[in-house]
């Protein structure tokens, strides 16, 4: 009985291992590999990198990777930064507070010094006093919500404009262009998400628009008939979803199978192209979405070198914050070398005066380490693909 | 009343997906006083296997209803096997543990299979597009737009639990099923194999669980790998809202949580949705313990 039940284990155990160390040892070139894990070592410059490699975030975490490891591997090629070559130790936050605050211990302890990431504000935010006690410099490509400049940490360096420019915007947008007379505005309770979400509230109504009260959906849901319901019965004329884009897809989708074809706007964490693929048939088509300046609406050669390296090295086109990942390491790096040293302290304060042009545009940082010098744009689903809006406000 | 009745309606679909999920839950919980939460994630690979299966045959747009159907049949075939495979490698050599180790077990295959899901190269992590579309037309009633296929979905899980409610109530099989929920060691004296009967079991659970990930993906157009998680812990509820062990209450609590959460967020906003629904559910359960249709648990004498 026992060596059969021994038996029983064995054959259904070993074929499972050997199937998971399988794949896991063979990453698919699109996934992006993580550095191994290892402690500074003479000679190198080790950069945590805290990014979600899983959860429903997972893929926007591999698109900024690739961004930073595009920059990293350039910035090596051409002798390193002051000679030390630079290593890139990535940890999964999953978007999700608990695990970013371990994958935050787990990167100081390796001894990096300076980190370069984290995609969502709600991974960012519990962070942030992390990074700050351990005087690292920490620059985020992509969260850019207002909570985390309001923590007041010194060392914080956000690439992506907060969201009260964004807010700005889309009350623009909503009354100037779209001429909308109530809208509804739905978040997906997360820390970026109702915060761009009471801002864009804020504004509109301070634009002369209507407001209606605000619908948080949980971010696990997958059924809006009811909110659509609502909709209906309220009589909105447009809708600003601040969510994520998985959630974007699902909404949008129902919402054209109810037969309601009023203005779907997003906020920039739904603008990806799986937001497009997976609202189905045609369903996305005339969205709008906000976003900080993508990367392909970037002008200049530098931005259509950098599409055309990113593709050579991942065999895929760059994901909407790639081009600040590699900005924000490019930045990281450029401080550095003004600083002319790797010591923490002083990388931070030369960030404080830094002044490069990025690939986003002029790259420099407010005081309380938000951006300068990018704006926000309108984007709008057009044949299958985003581009500019014809109307911008 | 002009909130809530369009409410209803749109809560009578999302019913339709939780009740046949939960009639799963019910069936095994009866037979092996185990709250398997796994079960969600049965749904969740058989969703990714319909996706892969679908992928493969070539099978897009709207036009092939025939082998969209195949590849359904197969799914649920598929889900009812994976569940009896979990049966036969992890409860059954547990099967006089304890109830809480029985319950921690299926904890752990639930994170092995969403785990598992994530690390296979085709699946992984990304939220897939489901390759089929079903077309938008449909009717207005109370203010709800209904799809012909929303209709056929309901339609589908009422005729699935029907079926479900026909096995265990009216044939010697389901006779044996109740036989086994309701003292094994008796049933066994009886002559009945409890293993096999356990199985079928397990394999009816899987299968209407593969049912219902494919109606869902089909609607909803988008799978992932945590999908499972959210909808097996409303089937539970449901499940127990409606008396757990019990196949027509699973249905009506199916159907009632569906109605509850849309009530709910027509009501008070999403946000309140949930906790509306479970407010109603420790009301009922203050009131009757074993759920609305549940069997009362008997004196002994």
């Amino acid at each position: 009985m026992q060596t059969r039940r021994m038996a029983t284990w064995a054959s259904v155990l070993v074929p499972i291992v050997a199937l998971v160390s399988a794949c896991s040892s063979t990453p698919a070139a699109s996934q992006g590999t993580a550095a191994p894990t290892t402690a500074p070592t003479a000679g190198t410059y080790l950069v945590g990198v805290p990014i979600p490699q899983t959860g429903s975030e997972a893929q926007s975490g591999t698109t900024i990777f690739n961004g930073i490891k595009l920059a990293t591997d350039q910035i090596n090629a051409a002798g390193g930064v002051l000679g030390q070559k630079i290593v890139l130790s990535a940890q999964d936050d999953a978007c999700d507070p608990q695990t970013s605050t371990n994958a935050a211990n787990k990167l100081v302890s390796l001894g990096v010094q300076a980190v370069v990431g984290a995609y969502c504000s709600s991974a960012a935010l519990p962070a942030i006093p992390i990074y700050e006690r351990a005087g690292i410099p920490n620059l985020q490509p992509s969260a850019n919500s207002t909570k985390l400049t309001a923590v007041g940490a010194k060392n914080l360096f956000l690439l992506d404009p907060t969201g009260n420019f964004q807010a700005d915007l889309a009350a623009k947008f909503f009354v100037n262009v779209l001429k909308a007379t109530k809208v509804l505005i739905a978040n997906d309770q997360s820390t970026y998400s109702v915060d761009v979400a009471k801002l864009a509230g804020d504004a509109i109504t301070a634009a002369g628009g209507t407001v209606l009260p605000i619908q948080a959906v949980p971010n696990t849901a997958q059924d809006f008939s009811a909110v659509i319901t609502t909709i209906r019965s309220s009589g909105a004329d447009a809708i600003y979803w601040t969510g994520y884009y998985a959630q974007a897809a699902l909404f949008v989708r129902q919402l054209r199978g109810a037969g309601l074809t009023i203005p779907f706007v997003t906020a920039d964490g739904s603008v990806d192209p799986t937001f497009i693929t997976n609202a189905g048939a045609g369903n996305a088509e005339g969205a709008y979405g906000t976003i900080a300046t993508t990367t392909q609406f970037l002008t200049g050669s530098d931005a259509a070198k950098f599409v055309a390296d990113y593709k050579a090295a991942f065999s895929a086109d760059p994901g909407p914050y790639s081009a600040y990942g590699y900005d924000a390491m490019m930045a990281l790096v450029g401080a550095a070398k003004a600083a002319n040293s790797l010591d923490p302290a002083k990388v931070i304060t030369a960030l404080h005066s830094l002044k490069i042009d990025g690939l986003t545009g002029s790259v420099s940082f407010a005081a309380d380490g938000s951006r300068q010098g990018a704006k926000f744009v309108v984007l709008k689903v057009v044949n299958g693909a985003y581009q500019m809006a014809p109307t911008q406000p | 009343m002009d909130v809530i009745a369009p409410e209803i309606v749109a809560g009578l679909f999302l019913g339709a997906f939780f009740g046949l999920v939960a009639v799963g839950y019910s069936m095994v919980y009866g037979v092996l006083r185990l709250i398997n939460f796994a079960h969600g994630d049965f749904y969740m690979v058989s969703a990714y296997v319909s996706y892969t299966l679908l992928l493969t045959f070539g099978v897009a747009g709207t036009a092939n209803w025939g082998n969209f159907l195949i590849v359904g049949l197969a799914t649920m075939v598929v889900g009812g096997l994976l569940a009896v495979a979990v049966e036969r490698v992890v409860y059954r050599p547990m099967r006089s543990a304890a109830t809480l180790s029985l319950m921690i077990a299926a904890l752990g295959v639930s994170l092995v299979l969403e785990n598992g899901v994530l690390n296979i190269p085709i699946w992984g992590s990304a939220y897939r597009a489901y390759p089929v579309t079903p077309p938008n037309a449909g009717f207005e009633l109370l203010g709800v737009h209904l799809a012909w296929v929303q209709l056929l979905i309901i339609g589908v899980s009422l005729v699935l639990t029907g079926l479900v409610y026909w096995i265990v109530n009216r044939t010697l099989l389901g006779t044996a099923m109740r036989a086994v929920s309701q003292d094994r060691a008796a049933a066994a004296l009886m002559g009945i194999e409890i293993d096999r009967i356990i199985s079928i079991v397990f394999f009816i659970g899987g299968a209407l669980a593969g049912a219902a990930a494919v109606m869902a993906s089909l609607y909803y157009g988008q799978i992932s790998y945590l999908m499972g998680f959210y909808v097996g812990l409303q089937a539970f509820t449901a499940a127990v809202l409606g008396g757990i062990g019990n196949v027509l209450g699973a249905a009506v609590g199916g159907f009632l949580l569906g109605i509850l959460e849309a009530v709910g967020t027509g009501l008070l906003g999403p946000q309140w949705a949930l906790l509306f629904a479970f407010s109603v559910l420790v009301l009922t359960l203050w009131v009757r313990p074993t759920g609305l249709l549940g069997e009362r648990v008997g004196q002994r004498v």
